[in-house]
């Protein structure tokens, strides 16, 4: 079998100029879910109610069925659920003309959240109740303990779980194709299409992932050790 | 200046606290004695708030508050009020020696940074941990972590610091530092509730001994009084057993 180098080479650049969307869909995603996965990590950790067990389905719910039938269903089902808001509230919205990366933003994000809710729950499980009480004995509120105190180090101890959870999303927003997006994916598939080079296409592909993913980590590991020098320095001397 | 009364608490159908009073006055130093699972612990955390008290009343100087139902903002003067020192120390983990006694000053008090930074480096030096104020808690050993927990407790300027088993944690040879801390700062005249099972050191430095158990105060008076003729059996059990062959020169 003959590789088209030229096609290898020009649709690997198309691959990289593809990489601010897959960015985006990643970073808006985590962004958009941290306070809801905040917020359900923290009503999960007090004693069970009607919330919690709301908030554990939401998680089951996400954890339990594939990204593919959320992707599907979200596309299909969303467009006409807003049309028939927008009429019934005489918005006059088009909704068929949205881009559809809003619709990709809504599934990473509705994913990502109960996925980020168990990792920042892990995290502040890990964060002895000690620190806790001494913080409010030292005369802090408990929204100060959080801030200055228990979040600082919940997501030290969660960063390798983060790192984990973005590296597993940037991989999963290569499902976004299936909504018409243009990310890595659908942008190297549609320029195979013309030729069937679907072979060099797909190794492009894998090549932008890789370096992707391995910049991110990078950075994670980075800024782990930055934010976790106070353990990281037991037993070294000052 | 602090008078606790009836104090109750429940976990479960388990009675820990059956009614317990004390009273604490300028300059005291109360020591709290007693067999474990007697409820010395639980009571001092009740006066904090780290638990709810199922009942009682506390007089804070003119303040008057129930244990059980006192408001977020009474719970935050009381804590703003006092001082506590853990056991295990409970040092702030991400925070240096420095920070962790500043904390409660810049965080809780709004204190500027520089004012509350020459505090914390004078509270360091007071318990001889100045030239470690950049270390972070787990670079240190746990009886110079314990001295960061009292330099933080003194930072604020409490009118009581607790003390909760302050030594208990400790290696054998570590709790002397710790208690020559806390013997310096009863001779400046802080005001302090220990519980310790420390009764050498109990008998040096407390101005009123309480002898707990089963959730009730037992017995309570003068150091000399409770340690060389205690009333109750109870107490002289609980003192032979735990002091047998320890001279006291009182």
């Amino acid at each position: 079998m003959e590789l088209d180098y030229d096609f290898l080479a020009t649709t690997f650049l198309l691959v990289l100029t593809a990489v601010p969307v897959t960015l985006k869909l990643t970073a808006v995603s985590l962004l958009f879910s941290a306070p809801f996965a905040f917020g359900i990590a923290l009503l999960r950790r007090q004693a069970a109610g009607l919330l919690q067990r709301l908030a554990a389905a939401y998680v089951t719910f996400m954890r339990g069925t594939p990204m593919v039938l959320q992707i599907l269903m979200i596309y299909s089902l969303l467009p006409s659920l807003l049309n028939a808001l927008s009429q019934t509230l005489r918005l006059e919205l088009d909704v068929f003309s949205l881009d559809p990366i809003w619709y990709a933003y809504a599934v990473f994000t509705l994913n990502t959240t109960a996925l980020f809710s168990e990792v920042l729950r892990s995290g502040l499980g890990s964060v002895a109740d000690g620190q806790l009480e001494a913080a409010l004995c030292a005369g802090l509120t408990k929204p100060q303990a959080y801030i200055h105190i228990i979040l600082p180090q919940a997501m030290t101890a969660a960063m390798p779980n983060i790192c984990n959870l973005t590296v597993n999303l940037i991989k999963g927003t290569s499902l976004a194709f299936l909504m018409t997006v243009k990310d890595m994916t659908a942008s190297a598939k549609v320029a195979a299409s013309y030729g069937y080079n679907y072979i060099e296409a797909y190794m492009d592909v894998l090549a932008g992932y890789i370096i992707v993913c391995s910049i991110i980590q990078a950075i994670f590991y980075f800024a782990e050790q930055h934010v976790g020098r106070y353990r990281l320095s037991r037993g070294k001397q000052v | 200046m602090l008078k606790v009364s009836n104090v109750h608490k429940k976990y479960h159908e388990n009675e820990i606290l059956k009614g317990v009073d004390i009273q604490v006055d300028k300059g005291d130093v109360v020591v709290i004695l007693g067999p474990s699972g007697s409820g010395k612990t639980t009571f001092l955390r009740c006066l904090n708030f780290l638990e709810r008290a199922d009942q009682g009343e506390m007089d804070f100087d003119a303040d008057h508050l129930s244990l059980h139902a006192a408001s977020s903002r009474e719970v935050g003067m009381v804590r703003k009020r006092t001082a506590f020192v853990f056991q295990n120390y409970n040092l702030f983990q991400n925070k240096t020696a420095l920070e962790n006694v500043t904390t409660g000053l810049t965080i809780g008090r709004e204190m500027a940074r520089a004012e509350a930074k020459e505090i914390g480096y004078r509270m360091l030096e007071k318990v001889g941990m100045a030239e470690r104020s950049g270390y972070y808690p787990s670079q240190l050993s746990g009886g110079q972590q314990q001295r960061v927990g009292i330099a933080r407790a003194m930072a604020v300027e409490p009118e009581v610091i607790f003390f909760d088993e302050p030594t208990s944690a400790l290696d054998p040879e570590l709790v002397g530092e710790v208690l020559a801390v806390i013997k310096q700062l009863a001779e400046e005249g802080k005001t302090m509730v220990i519980v310790t099972h420390e009764m050498k050191f109990a008998a040096e430095v407390a101005t009123h001994v309480i002898f707990m158990a089963d959730g009730r105060v037992v017995e309570q008076g003068p150091p000399k009084t409770i340690f060389l003729c205690p009333k109750e059996e109870r107490t002289r059990t609980f003192l032979r057993r735990i002091l047998p062959q320890v001279e006291y020169n009182i």
